[in-house]
């Protein structure tokens, strides 16, 4: 290490030229990410869910709790009309009008966990990685193992064992949705961790690192103003990658009768009050949320693959 | 190859160990009280008491944990909560094996199909043909596989009416092609599901391989273009593809839960989700562990494949 030290009064021009660099480069991605099909679809259709989700019952035709009063097809579930374009469901609530609604609970639940795995995430794979050494050695056999468990069945697990615990209550405000969070966030934070420890050994040998740790920085300081923001990009991938398998699992959990409960109009419980309809050859009240999750999931692991490509160039 | 084997089996047993400690300290880490969870708020405290003493809730830590270790051999478990005259594992043994039918069947069309549409994407790379097999495999592999059941229920089921929409229990004393009628719906929700995973995979690795030294070499001796692909670069740019297999196994198994439970399909999910509503932990803690020790036995399985097939892992294995 034989580099010069910059003189102070020269210390905000490298700073200066540093962050301008980095802005041109995002600038660039961006410009790259905005020409991909892929992209342009995926953000298209996230952008309707979260106008759905974020509007709710005010753009709904019929309000998505309420069976209509006079049905006109008599019986429900009645099947698409002009009236209900995707028919009612069995106790004859309109399908479109509770599709739309649906978004709300799942984006609710499902961005915030995935959120949640990538700081606990970060923060773990960050220590494994950059302190290596048994810690390292010990945690990395942990999330291995973690890994090979099936995350809805550790989901199960864990659920039954947290209804009616209070210090569980205590910390998710007794709320069901914060609960899920909680529970998905657990679920990716190993698998966050593994990716971020990989990274952060890829950086920790490099000349800024040992630089910094020569000028006598603390570990603190080169992990969270060093490291950090070096990895940025491979966490933006992480996140978007975790958001498309958060929805996924959110889904599945509603749907398994775990996850959100009753009354919401949550696509995955929708699937399962309806399912033993698709017999009688009433198929919309479960094709139309099904399709919803499909188009949902398609669309945010669209975007994320675009990021994915444009970040690794 | 005996060595390696033995040594393989070694490392597996030592993360079965490490994930039945998993499920072993998330049990007893999460701040629930088991017997309250089963009796209900409303039951005495002396029914409580009684209960922990017979399922040995009250036991010290070290006890609880070697009990769970010592059923690693004996499968034994213990008796389910929920109906205490079954043994755990008795009573998950017949679900057990009607969902392994339908991994089998799910296996047996997904391997061939997403290795040949992996093995096409990368010789004809980023033509148009690549470009949809990809996009075909994320789309598969993204949505969930209990919604991809239902639109497959509707699909072929109900209006195409090629197979049946929903399970029914006559299907256990049909002829085979009978059964099928009723496995396809599922068992192709979950090929489908399985797809986009080793379809990229494969592809990935067969571009690597198609690009390597080795590949060009055999190619300016002469050789052909389907001689290469099929002695030089299908054998290397399998390895990946069969470890993502097995690695993949867990999310299978997650996947299997709701398609069952879609399909009305009397496996291992029926009971964990009923497992679920009644508190039965001993059910759900075994369920953990078998799908762990199918993970294993998984991986395993691929490694000696792989090992099978070349030589030079078979070498770094061997030696590490």
């Amino acid at each position: 290490m034989s580099s010069t030290p910059i003189p102070i009064d020269e210390q905000p021009n490298v700073l200066q030229a540093s962050i301008a660099e980095r802005r041109t480069a995002r600038r660039e991605r961006w410009k790259l990410l905005r020409c991909r099909p892929g992209f342009i679809i995926g953000s298209f259709i996230v952008t309707f869910w979260t106008v759905c989700a974020v509007l709710g019952d005010r753009i709904t035709p019929f309000d998505p709790r309420k069976d209509r009063d006079g049905l006109m097809c008599g019986r429900a579930p009645c099947a698409p009309s002009s009236e209900h374009w995707l028919g009612t469901d069995k106790i004859g609530r309109d399908i479109l009008s509770r599709i739309m609604m649906g978004a709300r609970d799942l984006l609710l639940v499902a961005p915030p966990a995935a959120v949640l795995a990538i700081i606990a995430g970060t923060v773990l794979g960050m220590l494994m990685g950059y302190y290596r050494g048994w810690l390292d050695n010990v945690l990395s056999r942990f999330v291995e193992a973690f890994l090979a468990l099936p995350v809805v069945l550790i989901a199960l697990l864990v659920l039954t064992l947290s209804a009616k615990s209070d210090i569980l209550d205590a910390i998710s405000f007794g709320s069901r949705k914060v609960l899920i969070i909680y529970v998905v966030a657990l679920l990716f934070t190993p698998i966050v961790a593994r990716t971020v420890r990989a990274t952060v050994i890829g950086e920790r040998d490099l000349d800024y690192v040992v630089s910094a740790k020569l000028r006598g920085e603390s570990n603190l300081f080169i992990m969270t103003r060093e490291v950090l923001p070096n990895i940025t990009g491979p966490l933006i991938v992480e996140l978007t990658v975790r958001i498309g398998y958060s929805i996924f699992t959110v889904a599945t959990l509603s749907f398994l009768g775990v996850g959100l409960q009753r009354p919401s109009p949550d696509w995955g419980l929708a699937i399962s009050e309806g399912r033993d309809l698709i017999i009688a050859d009433q198929w919309w009240p479960v094709t139309f949320p099904a399709l919803a999750i499909g188009t949902l999931v398609i669309a945010v692991n669209l975007i994320a693959d675009s990021i994915q490509e444009v970040f690794q160039r | 190859m005996f060595r390696y084997i033995g040594k393989r089996v070694l490392l597996s047993l030592v993360t079965l160990w490490l994930l039945a400690t998993i499920v072993f300290l998330m049990t007893w880490a999460l701040p629930s009280d088991p017997a309250r969870l089963i009796l209900g708020a409303q039951a005495p405290e002396q029914s409580v008491a009684l209960f922990r003493t017979k399922n040995g809730l009250n036991d010290p830590f070290l006890t609880q944990y070697w009990h769970l270790i010592k059923g690693l051999f004996t499968f034994d478990f213990g008796n389910s909560w929920k109906y205490p005259k079954y043994d755990v594992w008795d009573y998950l043994r017949a679900p057990l094996a009607k969902t392994a039918k339908l991994a089998l069947l799910a296996l047996i069309i997904t391997t061939p199909l997403s290795i040949g549409a992996g093995l096409v994407a990368a010789k004809f790379r980023d033509r148009k043909l690549d470009r949809v097999i990809v996009l075909i495999g994320l789309a598969t592999s993204s949505i969930p596989e209990f919604a991809t059941c239902a639109l497959l229920a509707v699909g072929l089921g109900v209006k195409l009416e090629w197979f049946q929409p929903v399970y029914s229990t006559k299907a256990e004393s049909l002829s085979l092609y009978g059964q099928l009628q009723y496995l396809m719906i599922p068992a192709v929700t979950m090929a489908l599901a399985y797809f986009g995973y080793i379809a990229r995979m494969m592809r990935a690795s067969t571009i690597t391989a198609l690009d390597s030294d080795y590949a060009r070499t055999a190619a300016m001796k002469g050789l052909s273009g389907s001689h290469v692909l099929r002695t030089h670069v299908i054998r290397n740019a399998i390895a990946p593809t069969i470890t993502v297999m097995s690695v993949q196994i867990g999310y299978l198994i997650s996947g299997i839960l709701g398609v069952e439970l879609v399909y009305n399909y009397p496996g291992f999910s029926k009971v964990l989700v009923d497992a679920t509503t009644d508190s039965d932990l001993p059910v759900l803690q075994v369920a953990v562990i078998i799908s762990a020790i199918v993970y294993m036995i998984a991986t395993l399985v691929a490694d000696l494949v792989i090992a099978w097939l070349n030589p030079r892992a078979r070498l770094e294995l061997g030696n590490s």
